[in-house]
């Protein structure tokens, strides 16, 4: 085991291979305040790289409703079971224990193995409240009643615990943008990665034997677009980009603004220890309690500063910029009520006006003295 | 811990010449085709099997928590071209894997192939190789009844289509139509790469070299030929498999008759979620006597 450092949990910790961090870091945020849960993510990826044999049930990308609904089943609950009591003060380091250091000294990382009837049900719990919104309640801030949707993808985790236990080798982290690949034609099938990610992320495919997982959309990310579960996404909820540590963080790079600059999204189960590259908006009417457990215990600091947005028109720019281009922004700028994106190279990609122009269209139309309507 | 370990893989190393298995397996000459698979066949009663004790893999993680498979019993006769072995072990089910998170049975072997060098016990080590032949029920499966497809290890399962094949079918477009076989083969990304585990096995066993742990690649075309048959013994059950294999594999190990040489064991029990790495090993070589012809 070396020592290596994760920021996300604010100390050292215990991994199987020394730290290694790659040029450039895939990531994305997503905002779920805005997620509707329409599954498009879930289809792009789906046409993309996964309607053939053996991958019937494999969806690199889900969409599942939280509290209930978890894709394969229950993996969260499992690996948390599994994980035991973790303990995490407010602005102090992680001071329970990772997947890797809480082994069995005989197993790379603690896990379970979901069987067959496990992934068969991709849809289960979906739109799913905690509870009935029953005559005489009304709502507050968090909701008594709640649920939200949480789209996940493989996280490109910097330290990955599905490359961490594959006795082959087989699984590797890109240098030039730190995406995490299974090598197709050394993979034996042993279903090592896929015991292993907590996530689950890692599936098997028993049509060719060997296991499979969400490639980032490399052969766009190559290209300088954003991946399609992104570029697709109707609620405009997600922004793919390269994420620094924090002591590189860059104010002008979208994904350190929001993750490091501003504090408003956090990693998903980051005290499991892989520093997972998926970063979340917290949804500001879900319980608190629930929430702290998924994003630790910052979590009402990032739902407070998220409030604040309001009278922010910097990151209302970026907020506008999300889902407005299929290029991956390197770099934004916003002014004069326009917020702008560039590409690696410097060059301009698109302007979009912080608020859009508005424009009131009167029930009367004065001059073919008519009622307007809306049907099409 | 792994201190411990290599402590221990030091004495063993020592012990080999010392004669721990100064007898050894004894590959009896017999005046047999050997080149194909009888278990039944008559010579095999005049062979006394030797019990091979085996302990659950202590190296490298994940490692098995405890020895499924504590004794093999094996066989082995060769006719001065062709050597075959008859492996029995106990196992309370069949395993043939196929769907998700299932494993298949499967007894491995393994020689050294430089003349004259044993390497590590665990796979061999860099510039000191191992030949492996590694049989799986899985792949028995694909020698009796063809590759398994979704259907096969789903009977029950219904999909309304694969867009691919769809288009192929039913589209109005042209270039869909003519997307051939190939084409569509680039989406199942395990047989683009070329990875032998998407491809039927039609022996029914891998011919395989490795240069340590979790290095082993398949040869192609390999020359060896297994066959397996799990039969039910009162409430428990046994596998009795055969694999034969040419002495000479050119480009793997050479065996030659009237000389000694060495051979390691593993097995898997599947159905108790063993693979890869979690399986039952022996930890020594064992000395494999090969009796001179007659
Ligand atoms: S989310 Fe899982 S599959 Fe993806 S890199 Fe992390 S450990 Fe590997
Ligand atoms: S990044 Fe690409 S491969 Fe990964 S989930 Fe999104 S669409 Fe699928
Ligand atoms: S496409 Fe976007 S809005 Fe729709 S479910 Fe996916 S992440 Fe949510």
């Amino acid at each position: 085991m070396a020592t290596v450092k994760n920021w996300q949990l604010d100390r050292q910790m215990d991994y199987p291979y020394e730290e290694h961090r790659p040029k450039k870091q895939w990531a994305i945020v997503f905002d779920l305040n805005k997620c509707i849960g329409c599954q498009t993510c879930s289809l792009a990826c789906k046409t993309t790289w996964t309607s053939g044999k053996g991958q019937e049930y494999m969806f690199w990308n889900n969409v599942e409703t939280k509290p209930w609904g978890s894709y394969p089943l229950a993996w969260d609950v499992r690996v948390l079971e599994k994980l035991g009591y973790q303990h995490w003060d407010k602005n102090k380091p992680y001071s329970g224990k990772t997947v890797f250091e809480a082994a069995d000294p005989a197993e790379k990382a603690v896990h379970f193995n979901p069987q067959d009837e496990d992934w068969m049900y991709p849809n289960r719990g979906e739109d799913d409240c905690t509870g009935n919104v029953s005559g005489g309640k009304y709502l507050t801030l968090p909701h008594d009643n709640w649920f939200f949707y949480l789209p996940r993808t493989c996280a490109h985790c910097t330290y990955p615990a599905c490359l961490a236990a594959c006795p082959r080798k087989a699984i590797y982290k890109r240098e030039e943008d730190g995406i995490v690949l299974i090598d197709q034609s050394r993979c034996k099938g042993y279903q090592e990665c896929v015991r292993a990610c907590p996530y689950k992320k890692s599936m098997y495919n028993p049509y060719t034997r060997v296991s499979e997982k969400c490639v980032g959309c490399y052969p766009a990310v190559e290209e300088g677009k954003q991946p399609m579960c992104v570029q697709n996404c109707i609620g405009k909820i997600r922004i793919m980009g390269f994420i620094n540590p924090p002591w590189n963080a860059r104010e002008d790079n979208p994904v350190d603004y929001l993750v490091h600059k501003k504090e408003l999204a956090l990693p998903y189960y980051p005290q499991l220890g892989l520093e997972p590259n998926i970063y979340y908006v917290p949804p500001i009417h879900a319980n608190r309690e629930y929430l702290i457990q998924m994003f630790g215990p910052k979590v009402e600091e990032v739902i407070e500063n998220y409030k604040k947005i309001k009278n922010d028109p910097i990151t209302q720019g970026l907020l506008v910029l999300m889902g407005s281009t299929d290029n991956i922004i390197h770099r934004f700028k916003v002014s004069e009520g326009s917020a702008y994106a560039f590409d690696e190279k410097g060059d301009q990609i698109v302007r979009v006006p912080v608020t859009e122009p508005l424009f009131i269209r009167t029930p009367w139309d004065e001059k073919l003295g008519v009622i307007r309507n809306n049907t099409p | 811990m792994m201190k411990k370990i290599y402590a221990l893989m030091v004495v063993s190393y020592l012990l080999w010449g010392q004669g721990l298995w100064a007898e050894g397996l004894i590959a009896k000459y017999v005046k047999e085709d050997l080149s194909k698979l009888n278990l039944e066949a008559l010579f095999w009663k005049e062979v006394t099997p030797e019990t091979i004790q085996l302990i659950a893999q202590p190296m490298v993680a994940p490692r098995p928590q405890k020895t499924l498979t504590e004794k093999l019993w094996v066989q082995v006769v060769h006719n001065g071209e062709w050597m075959a072995f008859r492996f029995k072990w106990k196992d309370k089910e069949k395993s043939e894997a196929g769907p998700l998170g299932k494993f298949s049975d499967a007894v491995a072997i393994q020689f050294p192939v430089k003349e004259k060098e044993v390497p590590p016990i665990f796979m061999g080590a860099k510039d000191s190789p191992v030949h492996i032949l590694h049989w799986r029920a899985q792949y028995q499966k694909d020698k009796e009844k063809g590759f398994q497809t979704m259907k096969d290890i789903y009977p029950n399962m219904n999909m309304d289509m694969y867009p691919l094949e769809f288009a192929n079918q039913y589209s109005h477009d042209e270039m869909l139509k003519k997307i051939t076989e190939e084409q569509r083969e680039v989406f199942v990304s395990g047989k683009s790469a070329g990875n032998p585990q998407s491809f039927q096995k039609i022996k029914g066993v891998d011919e395989m070299m490795a240069e340590g742990f979790g290095s082993s690649s398949v040869i192609e075309n390999t020359r060896a030929e297994a066959q397996g048959i799990w039969q039910k013994k009162g409430k428990e059950g046994e596998w009795v498999v055969q694999i034969s294999r040419p002495l000479a594999l050119e480009g793997g190990s050479i065996l030659k008759a009237g000389q000694k040489s060495f051979m390691a064991f593993a097995v898997w029990q599947g159905g108790e979620g063993e693979v890869g790495c979690r399986k039952s090993v022996t930890m020594t070589w064992v000395p494999l006597i090969i009796e001179d012809k007659k």
